[in-house]
């Protein structure tokens, strides 16, 4: 055991100090997040105002966390909610339970419910971490509510997962390449995203060469190379 | 053995009757069933597979291991062929060519592909067209999820469509009645729902209308589709046009979990399933059991289930206080009962303690609350029955036959109320019976009923003159007419061997007397006649089996003789006790000072409303076992909630003493607990120990104690018997080694009848795909022909078991009053009973109570139908409407026993408790 | 007026004795009802079901498959214009068309009097006259449009009223005794129909040669 052994060990740690930081000063920096990022669900609505929801349950059927809970009723005739015969007389979702799988997304017949990529809230009572209709319901320009607990950021009530089902109709996710897709929930561009094959990397979505571009991003004096 | 070697079953089925197969066929003959037992064999998919003659492609090929995918077969109807699923290829002179299945008996040497290309091409396109017009809103479809439509596109279909153009729209849903919906766009008219009105139930109500793509089935306008069994449409509905309006969007068949269990609504046990969703019963569904309710189930009993959530059910002990009943805690309730029981006791005796009812309880329940009363009381005055039944003696010793020997008898005399009325799926059984193999019915009533129509004969007699006519067509009195003539040749032919007798009271206007007298005289005279007891009420015949009768002990023993109970009851009550009748006589004289009512509301049941008023006000403690207030409620001092039907296990016996499980799925509301603990725990308040701590103590000390109970250990109702339900006494050694009831000709085994019947979660598995999983049919015994087993008292029994000694002496014919009318009261299926009026889906139903003559007395009193009449009889006058009708014979007079509105005159309040007969007089109204 | 009347009822009661299962006159007594009324009443149906013991569902199934029964009210002459192949070519498309604008009424529906229900039918198997028209199950044709107005004129006027009965009425003869009657007297009845139908023959056969007229005959 030499002075250099005690040295080698340190090997990594002094390699590390020289490459840029990649910690950013959460939470007042954000990543942004991926396009396919699951947050907390919204219920759409139509333009009308119509729920979408028909309270069929097929979300709750296919959780695997069972954080789902919902009952139809029958539409009332002269303020339906829905159209159609039925509609979600109780929805709820235990954000405790669930797990942003995106299933019940995928399940939905009519779009329904779909995720916002909000993430970021907490609550100090295990109720309060049950969602009923009354805040997962979207407001009426078609936003979801932002709730006070609830920390949103510029984006992240936009496009909420919708653009899933419209890229891909069959419930296939894995289309590849750049996708253009329009659907109740508006229109966009997915480009590819990384692990597809031939990708481009001029066509790679920045999310998925976050890394280098949040190191990018880094002042030189934090050990970054922006200048 | 009549079957073929056992389908390659999987564990499932084999493990519930494989091996009860074999047993049950060794050395038994295949009894007098019309198929000589022999086999014939089929090529099916290249493989050799054995049949029975005469059977249907569709179904040998299904107990084959092979499912052929279908829609309008039902094996308990006819086949019809419409809609063309079951195609397959069976080869005939000209190579193979597409027959349906169902359509197809199998003929030896038959070759049938059913995998085969052309077959997949006739799939897809039968599909594909049966989808042209469906509206595919599966996820707002009550079906979706255990619909065989959508398993069997997603099975056999082609996956897509080419139909592009705009599908068919009709106006939906529109309530076909007030139980039923109908969605004319999901409709695939298979005929299944109006093949079973029009061939089951006899009401064809709903029919096929228009031609081509215009055809809808649909009622006559106004005309709603009122049957007493159309819920078994919406069961068998292949897809989702027919639902039921009590489980609208209730659940979806993932949320559900289900128990086996048994209707306990009429004595008559069927089968069914019993499924919740999160905590709450939300429907019933009919098990095809070959013994009892070849899956069919009555609404009454599909839908009174929605009575155990009621708002007026019972949650909470109460006790009255001022006048009005109070919360309070059981400690208080059981404590208050057992001080006052305890003075009761103390100044008059077990004698003055009376117990009324017990035909709710489970069989453990009513055997704690009959060592209960017997044993630590002491009081022998229990009765299951309001005096409206048959002495318990008679039930339980007269030969006894089963609905299946009813059905297969060579002669039925039919002597009992209308059995669609109150016992509705017997009266399927029975019209089943007389349309398949031309059963030879004989009614005796005194007026029209459900059978009439159906009846070889149908002989009326007048209230109180029943024997007079049982005496004509036995011969002992000259026939008063050519049909009864022609009845007894039939009827006494070979000393009445064949013959059986369905016994039961038309009539609580009339006392027991007369049928008793008749019964007696039947059994005398027609040594080998059996006879099947009508009861009305649940589990009144596993009551007076449990002992909830007077001089009776469990297990059709008589108090007298006491037998092992003597010593194991420490104590028995030293004579026989008093009847319903008796009780409430005394009751009423101050002689019997506390009254039990195990679920029994004797105000609106016992068929004398005065007298039941009177001992209730007369008795210083009422105590109430009940899960529902009731009538009788106004006079009772403490009520204690009961757990209803769904909330305990157990079991039940059926009017044929047919022993099947009862099952739990929910936990009783509040503090309501099972009737057994309710004994125990007030047993325990009056300082005694019955031993129980659970349900198996009360099996065990059972199986010890009553020799009809035998063998009934918790085992053996966690086997094979216990789920497919057995008669008792037990016969015979199951493949077990155990005890139990195999009958002659079983052909063992459950059998998928029909796989589409018993939707909810196993209907994944069990439709599509060839697969024999997830039976959920837990049915008796399958038999090739109609039980031949018929119980003889003794017979490899484990004891002699009490007989009944008929009466020697008639009782007298009471003289006709020219100017009165004879009061026939009866109950009807929808009436004022607690079970109808706490399910919201059924009260409405309850007809309202008027008084049916024959016209002449409308004529003969001047008014027209529908006019409010005043009636005269003993106990009083009442105000009712009279109505015209023509099934009424003259001289006589319908009323209805429950009216649907408690203070509504029912005809109890015209009824004279013991009087033989019950002669009304009519007045008009002044006008004005 | 929906029930039937008691001279029908007379002829129901005889119609039901000719068939050994009463349920085999359903489709003699809807007949009969719809002679009465034009169409079958919902009254009349539930009579019917009464009669032949069946329920009235049973009746309106029953009804509702056969094209003549129908379960809707009809104008009192129902014009069924055919527009298959022979009347297609011949110009029954346009005779339709022509018949919608000239009664004001697409096909299916009645005119506002009450006169003329409007229908498009199949092949009525008169194609030797095509393009034709039925009006209550007798046949005119070949239409132009011209001849069509004035048939519907004289339809109007009661000119017809000889030749088309009410809607409903399918025959004028009807049988007047039941089962009971001897050889003797069917092969008299039939006797004397033949001759009636043999004066009613010729006497259309004098009107036709007098007015000359192809289109209709008055």
């Amino acid at each position: 055991m030499g002075a250099l052994d005690a040295l080698k060990g340190f090997k990594v740690t002094f390699k590390q100090i020289f490459e840029p930081r990649v910690t950013s000063s959460y939470p007042d920096e954000k990543r942004p997040k991926p396009p396919r990022f699951h947050g907390r669900h919204v219920l759409n609505r139509y333009e009308d105002g119509m729920e979408k929801c028909i309270g069929c349950e097929l979300c709750a059927g296919v959780c695997p966390a069972d954080c789902i809970y919902v009952r139809g009723a029958d539409n009332p005739p002269d303020h339906p909610v829905s159209p159609g015969e039925r509609y979600g007389f109780v929805y709820e979702i235990n954000y405790l339970r669930c797990i942003h799988c995106d299933l019940c997304v995928e399940a939905c017949p009519t779009q329904a419910i779909t995720e916002s990529k909000l993430f970021e809230f907490s609550f100090t009572d295990r109720n309060d971490a049950i969602y009923t209709k009354a805040e997962l319901v979207v407001r009426d320009d078609g936003k979801p509510q932002q709730l006070p607990w609830e920390d949103w950021r510029e984006g992240d009530d936009l496009l909420t997962s919708g653009w899933m089902r419209a890229t891909s109709p069959a419930g296939v996710a894995d289309q590849e390449g750049r996708r253009h897709w329009s659907g109740e929930l508006g229109y966009g561009s997915r480009a590819p995203e990384r692990g597809q094959s031939g990708l481009d990397p001029a066509e790679a979505s920045p999310s998925l060469e976050l890394r280098k571009e949040e190191a990018a991003k880094i002042p030189v004096r934090f050990g970054g190379r922006a200048r | 053995m009549t079957t073929p070697s056992p389908s390659p079953s999987p564990s499932g089925a084999a493990e519930v009757g494989g091996g009860a197969a074999q047993a049950g066929a060794s050395g038994a003959a295949a009894g007098d069933s019309g198929a000589a037992p022999q086999e014939v064999t089929i090529t099916l998919d290249g493989r050799e597979v054995a049949a029975r003659p005469g059977e249907l492609l569709i179904a040998a090929a299904e107990r084959a291991g092979v499912y052929i995918p279908r829609f309008c077969y039902h094996p308990r109807m006819r086949q019809v062929g419409m809609c063309r699923m079951c195609l397959v290829e069976v080869k005939g002179p000209r190579g193979f060519s597409l027959q349906p299945a169902c359509f197809q008996p199998v003929a030896n040497g038959m070759e049938v592909r059913t995998e085969s290309p052309a077959v997949k091409k006739a799939q897809d396109g039968v599909l594909e067209f049966l989808l042209v017009n469906h509206p595919l809103d599966c996820p707002v479809c009550d079906k979706g999820g255990e619909c065989p439509l959508q398993d069997q596109t997603l099975t056999f279909g082609p996956g897509e469509t080419r139909f592009v153009e705009e599908k068919r729209h009709w106006s939906k849903p529109i309530p076909v009645s007030s139980l039923v919906e109908l969605d004319r766009e999901r409709c695939i008219q298979c005929d299944r729902c109006t093949r079973f009105a029009k061939e089951v139930a006899g009401d064809p109500f709903i029919t096929f209308q228009g031609r081509g793509d215009h055809t809808e089935v649909n009622t006559f306008p106004d005309r709603p589709f009122a049957s007493y069994f159309s819920g078994n449409t919406v069961q068998i509905c292949p897809v989702g046009a027919l639902t039921a309006s009590a489980y609208r969007f209730k659940a979806r068949p993932w949320d559900l979990e289900q128990v086996e269990s048994t209707c306990t609504t009429c004595a008559l046990g069927c089968r069914m399933v019993v499924q919740s969703s999160s905590g709450e019963v939300v429907r019933h569904l009919g098990v095809d059991d070959e013994a009892v309710n070849h899956s069919w189930l009555c609404d009454k009993g599909r839908f009174a289930f929605e009575a155990s959530t009621a708002p007026s059910r019972r949650t909470h002990p109460l006790l009255r206080s001022d006048a009005r009943l109070r919360p309070v805690s059981w400690q208080v309730a059981l404590s208050e009962v057992a001080g006052r029981l305890r003075a009761v006791l103390a100044t008059d005796g077990p004698g003055a303690v009376g117990v009324l009812g017990g035909a709710r309880l489970t069989n453990e329940d009513a055997y704690a609350w009959a060592k209960l009363a017997k044993a630590v009381i002491g009081t022998d005055s229990v009765d299951a029955q309001l005096d409206d039944g048959l002495p318990a003696e008679l039930v339980a010793g007269l030969p006894p036959a089963t609905i299946a020997d009813a059905c297969a008898a060579k002669v039925l005399l039919f002597l009992g109320p209308d059995p669609r009325e109150e016992l509705p799926v017997l009266f399927l059984r029975l019209r089943g019976a007389v349309r398949d193999h031309g059963l030879d019915l004989v009614e005796l009533s005194p007026v029209d009923t459900s059978l009439t129509d159906l009846a070889r004969a149908s002989l009326r007699y007048r209230p109180g003159q029943l024997v007079d006519l049982v005496r004509q067509l036995l011969g002992s009195l000259p026939p008063a007419n050519p049909a009864v003539a022609a009845a007894r040749d039939r009827l006494v032919a070979g000393g009445g061997e064949g013959v059986v007798v369905a016994l039961g009271r038309s009539s609580i206007a009339e006392s027991e007397e007369q049928t008793v007298a008749a019964a007696g005289l039947l059994r005398r005279m027609l040594p080998g006649a059996t006879f099947l007891p009508l009861l009305r009420r649940g589990n009144v015949r596993g009551a007076l089996d449990a002992g909830l009768a007077p001089g009776l002990l469990p297990g059709r023993q008589r108090l007298a003789d006491g037998g092992a109970f003597a010593t194991a009851w420490g104590g028995l009550p030293g004579a026989p006790g008093r009847g319903a009748r008796a009780l409430l006589e005394a009751a009423a004289t101050g002689q019997v000072r506390a009254l039990f009512l195990l679920g029994a509301d004797p105000l609106s049941d016992f068929p004398d409303r005065s007298l039941a008023r009177r001992a209730l006000e007369a008795v210083e403690l009422v105590v109430s076992v009940e899960a529902h207030p009731n009538a009788s409620s106004e006079h009772v001092d403490v009520v204690l909630p009961a757990a209803a039907p769904s909330e305990r296990a157990g079991t039940t016996t059926n009017c044929e003493g047919r022993l099947s499980p009862v099952g739990q799925k929910v936990v009783a509301p509040g503090l309501a607990w099972p009737d057994w603990a309710i004994a125990v725990e007030l047993a325990a308040a009056l300082g005694a120990d019955l031993g129980f701590a659970s349900p198996a103590d009360i099996v065990a000390e059972r199986a010890r104690l009553a020799p009809l109970f035998a063998g009934v250990t918790s085992a053996v109702l966690a086997g094979t018997v216990g789920r497919m339900g057995a008669l008792l006494p037990l016969r015979g050694r199951g493949p077990d080694g155990e005890l139990g009831e195999w009958p002659a000709g079983a052909t063992g085994g459950l059998e998928r009848l029909d796989p589409m019947a018993v939707p909810g979660i196993a209907s994944v598995e069990s439709q599509g795909a060839p697969s024999e999983a997830g039976v959920v049919r837990a049915a008796g015994p399958v038999v090739a022909a109609p039980v031949g087993g018929r119980m003889a008292a003794g017979d490899d029994g484990p004891a002699a078991l009490l007989s009944w000694e008929p009466p020697e002496a008639l009782p007298a014919t009471p003289p006709v009053d020219a100017y009165s009318l004879r009061l026939v009261a009866a109950r009807r299926c929808y009436d004022g009973g607690t079970a109808v009026q706490a399910s919201p889906s059924l009260a409405a139903l309850a007809a309202s109570p008027a008084l049916r003559a024959h016209p002449s007395e409308l004529e003969r009193l001047g008014v027209a139908s529908g006019t409010k009449v005043a009636v005269r009889a003993a106990p009083g006058r009442l105000e009712l409407v009279l109505e015209a009708d023509a099934g009424v014979p003259k001289g006589v007079a319908v009323l209805g026993a429950v009216p649907p509105a408690a203070d509504a005159p029912g005809a109890s309040a015209l009824v004279r408790a013991g009087d033989p007969v019950t002669e009304i007089r009519l007045e008009t109204l002044e006008a004005g | 007026m929906a029930r039937f009347s008691p001279e029908n009822l007379a002829h129901a009661r005889l119609l039901l004795s000719l068939y050994p299962e009463p349920r085999s006159a359903l489709l003699p007594l809807c007949h009969l009802a719809q002679a009465q009324d034009g169409w079958l009443t919902p009254e009349a149906m539930e009579q019917v079901a009464e009669l032949v013991g069946v329920t009235p569902a049973e009746v309106l199934g029953t009804a509702s498959f056969y094209d003549m029964l129908h379960t809707s009210p009809v104008g009192t002459y129902l014009i069924g214009v055919c527009t298959n192949l022979a009347c297609l070519l011949a110009g029954g498309e346009e005779l339709l068309r022509h018949a919608e604008r000239s009664l004001g009424v697409a096909p299916g529906a009645t005119t506002e009097d009450g006169m003329f229900t409007l229908e498009e039918v199949e092949c009525v198997a008169a194609c030797d006259r095509a393009p034709c028209a039925a009006v209550n199950w007798r046949y005119f044709g070949p239409l132009g449009p011209d001849a069509f107005d004035e048939l519907v004129g004289q339809l109007r006027a009661g000119a017809l009223a000889a030749e088309v009965p009410a809607h409903g009425v399918l025959s004028r003869v009807r049988r007047r005794r039941g089962l009971a009657t001897t050889t003797e007297e069917v092969a008299a009845e039939r006797r004397a129909a033949d001759e009636e139908r043999a004066a009613r023959a010729s006497a259309k056969a004098a009107e036709a040669q007098g007015s000359g007229d192809g289109g209709s005959r008055s």
